[in-house]
Parts: C-alpha cells; structure tokens; sequence
C-alpha cells in the first residue's frame, strides 16, 4: 500500500521551502479563507468537528484544547511545540525543513481560532538548520502580510518568534517548554491550572505540535467532513510515522491512520534485513510500550488500537528491533537517555530513573540476580502514576514492558555475562560508548 | 482568604475546611496527617515536587498531591489505602535512595523530617544496593551555613525562599536529574540578611548552622519560646537551651508578628550573650567590681544627691522595667525628666492621637493592603523583617508600594512611585502630601491628573528637584487605594511638627473608616511603644496619662512636664541636672551629636548606668548594673502595633546578674519608696493597673502569640486626643533647604544617616557574625563624586562645624544629588559624631596622602 500524503505532499520539490513555492501549490489559501471570510468561532468549530488529535504524544483533540482557552480580551499565546526530542521521533523536522510555510499558515489560523495574539515556535536548540528555515519563511510571511498587523485586512494581528531551546528533552513538556520560553530553568510545573488556563506568562495558552498545526490549513481549505475521511473514525486523519531501527529504508511515511502496522513496518520501511526477524518495536517512539512482533504486527496503526494493544501511538514513531538485538541493553539504552534528561524535580523520577539505569548496568554486566528483576519491574510500577509530569513514565512503561515480556531473554544476558561471554561484552562496550552521544544525537 | 466553609470526609471523617483550602491543611483539621517535604505554605503557591502527600480521591483515577489540591464539597478521601501506603512508601524509598542515612552523626538526626516520616510512612528498608551520589561535604555555602548536598532530598524549600520569600534569588538548582544539586552562581558565598531561615526550612540535615554544628543532640537539649528584642519586628523565637546556655535561636511561627522568618541579626545574634563585654555583675567607676548592697546603696546615694534634677533615658527595657523607672523618677524623687528616644519627638498630644485604635495597622494588614507606604525608614535596617513582609504583599497580592524617603532602600525596585526628600524634610513632604491628597479629591484636579501620568506615576528619585511632582504622584496612588497602610520611621519625628503632618495625612485618607488600613511605625528601640505607653515621657505617665495625675512626692514644686532626652543633655552640660540614669541606652554610640553627650556625661555629677556590655558609657559611670537579654529577661515588651509580647527567661543569667525589675524595686526601696512590686507579675500587674487600656490584660491572655490591647475590652479605655483631629494648617514655612541648613557652604552636602543593619555590638560582639561588620563609608551620588573628583574606595574626611570622621567613598546611583550618606552606630568614624539633632551638612575631603 503506497503513502497518503497530505502534509508531505510535493514534499521533494525544493521550491516548497519559499513562499512563492508554497503558494505555487496552493499554500495561504486556506489562511486568506480564515482571515477573510470566516469568525474565529467557526474555524474553531471546523477544528473541534474534524476530530484531529494531537501528533505530540498524548494525542488530545486539538480543537476541543482550543476550545478550552477562555474568551474574551486578555493576552493569548500559542506556542508551536517543535521540540522534538523523543528517540525514534523526526517527523517535525522534516515538516519544517520542506514545508515551513504549512506550519506557519497552520500557526496562524490555530492563533486565530484561540484568539491569540502572539505566537512561538519553540524548536530544539539541534535543529538548527530548520529553525533557519523558519527564520527565513517567517520573515517572507512577514513581508507578505500573513503575519504582523491587521493580517489580510481582518483587523487581527499575530507575532510570531521562532524560539531556539537549549537542548532539554524536558522542555518538550508543555509547562517545561513554557518556563524555558519565559526564560527560566526548564522544569514541568504543576497542572492544574493547566495551559489553557494559566500558561506563558500567566496567559491562557494554547500548546500544539508541529504535525497537529500543519493539519490545520488542509482542514481549513476541505473541511472538517472531508478530513474525516481519511483514517479511522477515533483516528481521523494521517500520520507521518517515522520509522527507525532494524529497518532496510528508515526514514518517515505518511499513512492513513489505521494502516496495519506490518505494511508501515513491512512494505514502506523494507522490513528488516535479509534474514532477520522482527522481534519487538516500540510503536509510539521510545516511551511507548514495546509491542512483541507477534503482538503488534498486525495491529492497525491508530490511537485507539495501540492503546487497546497496551502501548501507545504517541508521537508516532515506530522504533524497530530485530532478532539480533538484545532487549536488556535496549532496555538500559532507554532507562539512560531519561536518566540523562530528567529534570530532577520530583522524586520517583529522579531517583527512579537513576535506580533502573544502576540496576540495569549490573544486569548486562552479570552483576544481577533474577530477584533484581523484580527490583526492577517493582520500580517501575512505583514510578508510573506517581510523578509530576510523564518524564518517569515514559521510561518506567517501555523498560517495564521489557523486564515483562522478555524476562527470560534478562536472565539469560545475565547468566551470560557472568560468564564473561565474548558476545555480550561486546554489547555492552556499544551500550557503554552510546551513552556519551546521547542527546546529541538524532 | 475568607471562603465558604465545605465539608469533605478524610478517611471517613467529616471535616469542616475553607473552600480553596489545600487538601494537606485541611486533612490537618481533621487529625489526619499526610507528610510533605516540599509543602510550605509561607513559601508560596506548592511545586508538588516531593510526591510525598499523594493521596486517593475518589472519583479521580488517578493519585493527586495533596499540597496542590484544593478541597471541594463533598470530595471523598482516602490516605491510608493500599495504593496511596504503596506510594508513600515507594517515595520514603526513591528519597533515601541518594541519600547517605547517617543519621547517627547528623546534627538533624532526631528532629528530621525525613527520619520522621521515614520511619512513619516507609518501607523500613531499603533494596537500593548500588553506588549513592557523592558530593564534597560539608561545604560553605555561607560563613554561617554548611551545606551537605549528599544529604540533600532536593525539596526545593530553600531555593523557594531565596527566590520567592527574601527575593534575592542567589539560591538556584544546578545540572539535572539525580545529578541536581542546590548552589549559587559560580559558587559564590549566599548572602542574605534573611538566609538562616533555610536552615529552618532544610527538612534533613543538608542545611547546617556553623554555630550549631555538633553542638548538641535533640536529646540533651530544651526548646524555650520568647520574643527577640534586637529590633522593633519583636520576631518570636525559640532558643534551644544546652546547659543553661543559649546554642541557637530559631523562628516560633507567629503570623500576626513575624509570618515565621527571623532575620540573621535574631538568629545568629545569640553568641554576644557571652562575649566578654558582657557586664556580669554592678561595677563602680573604673570597672572596680561591687555587692550588689554596695552598688545600690550607692546608687541611691547619687539619686538622693540628684532628687528632682535627675533625670533618666530608657531604650532597651522591658514594659515592666520601664514602669519602675519612671515611677522610681517621679514618686521616689519627683522628678518628671524621663525620655525613652534617642532624639526629638513629638508630644503627648500627638502621641496620644497617634494611639487611636482607628488608625493603628497590624501588621497582618499589610498582607492584604492595597497600597502600602513607606515613609521615613529602610525596614530592612530597622525592622527587617517587614521588609520580607511588604515584598510578599508585592508579590503575592499586588500591593502598589510607594517609598518616600531620604535615601535609597532596598524596597525602591518593587514601588511604583519612590520620593526623596532632603535630609529631615520628612514633615515638609508630609505637608505636601496632605495638600496632594485635598486637591486631588477634587473632581477637576483629579481628571487633570490622571491624563499626564496614565496610572503609573514613576518619579525619577535621583534628582531631588522633583520632590514637588513627588507628593501629587504619591497621592495619586494612595488616592486610588481602598487599603492603605503608611509603615513610617519614628526618625522623621525628629522633625518640628512631622508627626503632626503625618497624622493630617491619616485624616486627609481617611484611615480611620478604613477597615484594614493604619499606620504602622517603626521606632529606633525595640520596645519604644511599649516604653511610652508604660510612663517613660518627659509630658506623659503610664497610659499616656497627663502629668497632672501623677502622684508625686518629690515636693510642690515639681514640674509637670519634664525634658526630653535633647534637652537632658543640655541641662546636664549646664549644670541644671545632677544625676543621670541610664537604661539599656549607649549614648555615646547610638545618640547623635557625641561631643556633647561626653561633655554631658562628664559634667554630671553622677551617672549611673543600666547595660548589657561595657561600652564607651559605662566606661563614664558612677555606678554600672547589669542588664538581661532578652534569652534572660522575664517581661513584656509592646510591638509597634500594640501586641504586647512576653519576653521569658530561657537561658541562665551569667556571673552575678539579678533580674532588672528586682533591681529597680530595690534601688526605689534604698530611696524609701516602696513599689509594691515583688514578682514580675506583680510587676506587670502594677503597670496594667495604671494603664488604663492595659487593664485586665492577664498573663495567660498574652501567652506565647501576644495580644493587641486594640483588640480587648480595655481598648475603649484609649485616651482621648485633646483636639478634635483635624487637617492642620501646615507648620511650615516654605523656607529653602539652603536656609534650615545654614549658611550655605559651597560644596557642602546634606547628611542623611541610617543605621545599618550590621552596625553595633551585633557584630562587633558575635564571633560568628564579624565578617559581616560595617565600615564607615560615604555614599555619594555620581554628579557629586564627579563635582568633588572623588573615586570609588579612596579614603576622605567628612566633616562638620569642626567635627570630622574618616569614611571610604562609594559612589551610588540612586544616591540623589547633594545628599550623602553615613552610616550610624559602627565602631570606628560613627556619624552620629556630626550631628545635632537637627538638619546638618558636611564637607568631603580628600583625606591627605601621608
């Protein structure tokens, strides 16, 4: 089954990245349409009815968040959230680095139906070359009267700053991401009140990822019955899915959500190499439950079944691992790269990442017990649920599924690796040098 | 935060709360206890960092902290249910997985937090057998605090408080994760005049005082609650007692006084208790040591010699001390010279109408005041911890706050509107204000007004020209205010008709009929209200009582109404007083104009003088008693907005000290006049007897959180102003600046002095607190350092009719143009040595190269 493409459409066509380019396809047709012939009110209805979820991660209706802003005169804000930090994820990047002008004409339709006056992109501090791309379409939107005052004669104003981080996954959580943008130390803050509320400097704040934006011109310009079309009725829609691991063509692919998930796998990504088998993927980047082959293969690939499945669609990226990789150094992989980004302000996961990753190292060295197994899953139960925001989880949840699902596959690298076999030890030096490139890295 | 009461069940009780109540107080109402760490109210709104308070709600899938969880009616509870004992204890264990258990040789270990509820909510052991995080320890992160970051459970308290409750942000996390640790900038030393109160906050031994460090364990000592009388805030304290002996102070909570910080002063300041200086026994001129009989009867002596022309000037003493003394004046030897202020001050009648119930702040009121003004005084160097209050109305409530003084405060950046006005024209601008405050009440002026200045009135406070767009300014946001509290230094009473014009200002806003408004003042001694309400005017007795009732035995002749402490002075250089009587006041340090306090002193006949340590005036005294702290003293003490306080003993009394109002008692029995009084309670029952709106007052009403007299019965018992208060017409001519200073020398600048915080025994006395005593320096405005070509640091002479002290020059911005200023009360080059009372100007000089 070939792509669906929406958002990647005429994506390969260079000119795309320039105004001229964008409106050569059709582009700014849908923001004139909103500017000049519609209400606020009813580019909000036409969000809320296409039932288009949030391609961040916890995939909340986006038109039900705006909906939640309260009206009335007083300072709005939307932040586009294009930290996209999550291993396995780099389906924003390419959104932005070919089709800048998507994003900002999404940006500015969603700022109009929330009401806000003033806008962020809040992108990676990594991605540098896209936030110079943004810098430069930003600046002919500018020029072309789509951003700035009074946009196409509507009497509504919007400025929009494209904002680079520092580079802290925290601050890919969207109160984290708000205190950084406020210029404070990235942390998440307490919710409620949540964004909608009481977000950027104490303004109701609308927070959307770069795919959920770049939904909203095509949205606007067809319809939200037409949008419906595509996907399933829980998932209307597509989906860029990135595609990584034991994969011969890695890279990203937008389907229908819904789409088996062994065509994804399979048919667009090649499958993995010759004589290999897949073993396990995490379906929804690297804080999703992992699904085993024969678990998750034939599921389709939507919110709603991955969730049934036991894991998440989260950010959409589908992350997999074949029959020559072992789940134990996958599994300390993982615990490490939350270990590193935690912020370190609440306890379960702070301690608790730091904890797993301790255990885990003893695990690949031979230094564990079975009984240390418990330790670990016992750890991960105490982090889910218990944190401040989803940082904990997202490693308790996939390292917990793993000690799980391939307990036997721990003992055995444990039994190994007290024996000092060759195999392993190798593992566990590519284990061991990874962690210096962590969070460089993409 | 006045809410409508709800119920809620907790563990299937019923509890009564305030609506928007946090869940973890109100579960504490109904005797349920939920443990934090990182909860804390006085920090500000929760961080729910812990996740130690997690509790079960029903309808709620999932846990929710209870910190951050305002209750609702009807909400259902649970904290003792599988799940929630499952994740309390699963935090106990992630908390102790980083930290280093040493209990055993942790100054905290048996009052910890941690160990606490470790022990009441944990697992009981831990499964962690890796590595723990290590760290240097213990490092300074002051000269006073220690910090052990392995012991640390990143709570965020602390840092809270650099950040959100004394706002000098120095405190900050550093790195992440696990790897998160509490520190400043570049590692450079925290220093804060408030940062002992971490200590307090730390909830595991992580945040250690230098002086207390090893020195006692929980077991081996005792809590004793008192008040602190360094300064006016009157904090309440609770010294830990080891051995009789004072080894650390910590804040007693009091929300009506001190909101439950203490300054560094207060918290550090205990170590003088037992300097070398102290006087531990009565001393006779030269040091020479005498019995208690002997230096008595030789007191007696010297007063009998004075009779009606002794005189007496009280400062640090107790409500009760202070009433003994002024009736041993006035009915042992019938003398009415009795002051309790360094300098000038207003008179009876305005006294009496500044004690109007109506118009009196608490200082709860300045939490929810809409405009607070400061007139007259830095807190932060007079009652710190009202600086700490003033920036929480700011800053959790929105308080506008205006600041009108001589000199640049530390509260200057978070006002709307700052005013300077020349040194001593406190009345003057309160004169202006008044008139600000009439002309703006009319509809026409008003509308005029409020289109130049669209609502933010920011007055540029570096050029003193402008003073005249200050007043209107100023009134316009107190104009616009509903509750408005005026916080005013007791100095700018120094000033003819000052206090006058201030209590016009109260009229002109109509604190009155305000619910919530008043004046609050801060006075140079601790318990200057509780002084002058106890007798100790040269126009007022007990209760501010007229002269004419007081029973006098020294003779018809006695005058009625008595010098102030000026006018002391000036009788005893002249000869027309004999003897002295000096109480808990060091004149020679702490009053202005120093050449002629010694010239004073010398000339007296006799001195006798009342101190905690030996100062450069008892070194002048006849005959010298030894005065009790305030770890020793048994007493009360009145806060400046009418709470009167207890002051109980905590501590033993070093070498032969005796309580003070035993001493008084007996040096009036030695006269041949019997007080009466045998016991502290009878002491403090003779004086509410005589205090008419001290009456019925107990012991046990003041108990350890104090009570206003305003809010007794005895209120309706406050005296009556003469006058129907009224806006005067202002006192003052409009003469120039130039002229009230005198012939104007070129050059010359005005002098404006302040004490400072640090200055005095405070750190000349307290091993721990001397890196941080002051040094005399000049601060001096940019334009004038320019016009006197002087640099920053260089090293010149102040000088003033012929006096001059020695002071380094540190230029400073917001220093308005043709003022300086000195700092009060340090040991070496003391700035009261230049003046006299009044308005004075000094010239700098070079000081030449030798």
């Amino acid at each position: 089954m070939p792509e669906t493409r929406m958002l990647l459409k005429n994506a390969e066509d260079p000119r795309l990245r320039t105004l001229d380019g964008y409106k050569g396809y059709g582009g700014y047709a849908s923001l004139e349409k909103a500017y000049r012939e519609m209400e606020a009110d009813e580019v909000l209805k036409e969000l809320e009815d296409s039932g288009l979820r949030g391609r961040g991660g916890a995939g909340f209706a986006m038109g039900k968040k705006a909906s939640f802003l309260p009206r009335g005169e007083m300072n709005k804000y939307l932040c586009c959230n294009a930290d996209e930090s999550e291993p396995g994820a780099f389906k924003d990047r390419e959104l932005m680095q070919r089709n800048p002008h998507q994003l900002i004409e999404g940006i500015a339709i969603a700022a109009l139906a929330a009401g806000a006056g003033h806008a962020f992109i809040f992108i990676r501090g990594e991605y540098d070359s896209q936030a110079d791309i943004l810098d430069a379409a930003v600046a002919e939107a500018y020029e072309a009267g789509y951003l700035g005052r009074d946009i196409c004669g509507s009497r509504c104003d919007l400025e929009l700053v494209v904002h680079r981080g520092a580079g802290a996954y925290i601050c890919g959580e969207e109160t984290a991401l708000l205190d950084a943008l406020e210029g404070k130390r990235g942390n998440p803050r307490l919710k409620p009140p949540f964004p909608a509320v009481q977000g950027l400097y104490g303004g109701p704040t609308l927070i959307n990822n770069v795919e959920t934006l770049s939904n909203v011109p095509h949205i606007v310009r067809n319809g939200a019955e037409w949008f419906k079309g595509f996907g399933t009725e829980q998932s209307p829609g597509t989906k860029v899915v990135s595609v990584s691991g034991c994969v011969r063509r890695p890279g990203n692919y937008e389907v229908e959500l819904g789409t088996p998930t062994r065509e994804l796998i399979m048919d667009l990504a090649g499958g993995p190499r010759e004589g290999r088998e897949v073993k396990a993927f995490y379906p929804g980047g690297s804080s999703s439950p992992v699904l085993k082959a024969e678990e998750g293969l034939d599921l389709p690939y939507s919110f709603e079944a991955m969730a049934e499945a036991g894991s998440m669609l989260g950010s959409g990226s589908i992350i997999v691992a074949d029959d020559q990789v072992s789940i134990p150094h996958m599994a300390l992989r993982t615990a490490r790269f939350y270990h590193h980004e935690s912020c370190g302000k609440c306890t379960p996961c702070r301690e608790g990442t730091n904890w797993t990753v301790k255990m885990l190292e003893r695990v690949v060295r031979g230094e564990a017990t079975p009984m240390d197994l418990d330790i670990v899953a016992s750890v991960q139960e105490n982090i889910i649920g218990h944190c401040l925001c989803v940082l904990g989880d997202s490693m308790a949840m996939p390292v917990g599924a793993m000690v799980r699902k391939f307990r036997d596959e721990f003992e055995d690298v444990i039994a190994a690796a007290s024996e000092g076999e060759p195999a392993v030890a190798e593992r566990i030096a590519v284990a061991q040098g990874a962690a210096e490139t962590l969070g460089a890295a993409t | 935060m006045s809410g409508k009461e709800i119920n809620l069940i907790i563990d299937g009780r019923e509890v009564t709360a305030t609506e928007g109540e946090m869940l973890h107080d109100a579960a504490k109402r109904g005797d349920v206890e939920i443990p934090v760490f990182c909860y804390e109210p006085k920090l500000g709104d929760p961080v729910g960092a812990c996740r130690m308070c997690l509790v079960e709600i029903e309808g709620i899938p999932k846990l929710q902290t209870s910190c951050s969880t305002p209750v609702r009616d009807g909400m259902v509870v649970h904290t003792r249910t599988d799940q929630v004992k499952h994740a309390q204890s699963a935090v106990v264990e992630f908390l102790l997985v980083n930290h280093p258990l040493d209990c055993p040789v942790c100054d905290k270990g048996g009052e910890c937090p941690l160990q606490d509820i470790s022990y009441g909510w944990g697992p009981g052991r831990s499964r962690f057998t890796d590595q723990k995080r290590h760290f240097e320890k213990p490092i300074e992160l002051s000269p006073l605090v220690a910090i052990d970051r392995e012991r640390c459970i990143l709570c965020y308290r602390c840092v809270r408080f650099s950040q959100e409750v004394s706002e000098d942000e120095q405190l900050q996390l550093l790195e992440r994760g696990d790897r998160t640790f509490v520190g400043t900038f570049d590692d450079r030393p925290y220093v804060s005049p408030f940062h002992g109160n971490i200590t307090d906050l730390c909830p595991v031994g992580a945040l250690t005082n230098y002086t207390y460090r090893f020195r006692a364990r929980p077991w081996d000592i005792e809590q004793a609650g008192s008040v602190c009388t360094i300064c006016p805030s009157q904090c309440n304290v609770s010294f830990t007692v080891r051995d009789e002996r004072v080894k650390r102070v910590l804040a007693r909570d009091n929300a009506e006084v001190d909101d439950g910080w203490l300054c560094d002063r207060g918290r550090y300041g205990f170590e003088m208790f037992d300097a070398e200086e102290r006087v531990r026994g009565p001393r006779l001129r030269g040091g020479v040591e005498a019995s208690w009989e002997d230096a008595i009867a030789k007191a007696a002596a010297a007063l009998k010699h004075g009779g009606a022309e002794s005189a007496a000037i009280v400062g640090d003493a107790s409500n009760e001390e202070g009433y003994l003394l002024q009736r041993i004046m006035g009915e042992a030897l019938g003398s009415p010279h009795i002051d309790s202020r360094p300098s000038r001050g207003p008179n009876r009648d305005a006294l009496v109408r500044l004690s109007q119930p109506e118009i009196s702040a608490r200082v709860r009121d300045i939490d929810d005041a809409e405009t607070i003004l400061v007139v007259g005084t830095d807190p932060l160097h007079s009652s710190p911890i009202l600086d700490l209050r003033i920036r929480k109305a700011i800053r959790r409530n929105g308080a506008k706050l205006v600041v009108a003084t001589e000199a640049p405060t530390t509260l200057d950046g978070g006002a709307v509107a700052v005013v300077r006005y020349t040194p001593g024209d406190g009345g003057p601008f309160l004169a202006e204000l008044t008139e600000a405050l009439a002309a703006a009440g009319t509809p026409s002026s008003l509308g005029d007004r409020r289109d130049e200045s669209e609502g933010s009135p920011e007055v540029d406070g570096a050029d003193s020209a402008k003073r005249s767009e200050g007043a209107p300014a100023v009134a316009d946001v107190l104009q616009a205010a509903g509750r408005v509290v005026v916080v005013w230094g007791e100095r700018i009473g120094r000033g003819e008709g000052a206090v006058e014009e201030l209590l016009n200002v109260a009229t002109a806003l109509d604190l009155a009929s305000k619910e919530g408004s008043g004046l609050l003042e801060v006075p140079d001694f601790t318990n200057a209200r509780g002084l002058r309400e106890a007798g100790c005017l040269p126009d007022a007795g007990p209760g501010l009582s007229t002269r004419d009732a007081l029973r006098t035995s020294g003779g018809a002749n006695a005058a009625r109404v008595g010098m102030g402490t000026e006018e002391i002075r000036e009788a005893l250089e002249s000869g027309e007083l004999k003897t002295l009587v000096l109480f808990g006041v060091d004149p020679l340090r702490d009053f202005p104009d120093t050449t002629a306090w010694k010239n004073a002193l010398a000339k007296a006949d006799h001195v006798i003088v009342f101190s905690t340590f030996e100062t450069a005036t008892t070194a002048m005294a006849d005959v010298v008693f030894p005065l009790e702290t305030h770890a020793e003293k048994d007493g009360t003490v009145s806060h400046p907005d009418g709470r009167l306080q207890r002051v109980r003993p905590s501590a033993s009394r070093p070498g032969d000290i005796r309580p003070n109002w035993g001493v008084l008692a007996e040096l009036s029995l030695a006269l041949g006049h019997d007080t009466g009084v045998s016991s502290q309670p009878s002491a403090f029952a003779a004086l509410a007897n005589e205090v008419p709106f001290y009456a019925g007052i107990s012991d046990s009403d003041i108990g350890g959180r104090g009570i206003r007299w305003q809010e007794t019965p005895a209120c309706a018992n406050a005296p009556e102003p003469t006058e129907a208060p009224g806006i005067g017409s202002p006192k003052h001519s409009s003469e120039a600046p130039a002229e009230r200073f005198g012939d104007p020398i070129p050059g010359a600048l005005a002098l404006s002095t302040y004490r400072d915080l640090w200055a005095g025994p405070i750190t000349e006395l307290n091993p721990p607190l001397k890196f941080l005593q002051p040094q005399q320096r000049v601060e001096l405005s940019v334009a004038d350092a320019d016009r006197l070509d002087l640099k920053a640091g260089e090293e010149v002479t102040v000088s003033q009719n012929g006096t001059s002290i020695r002071a380094r020059v540190a230029i400073k911005e917001r220093v308005p143009e043709g003022t300086c200023l000195l700092l009060e009360g340090v040991a070496e080059g003391n700035a009261n040595a230049l003046l006299n009372g009044g308005p004075v100007s000094v010239q700098i000089e070079k000081t030449a190269a030798r």
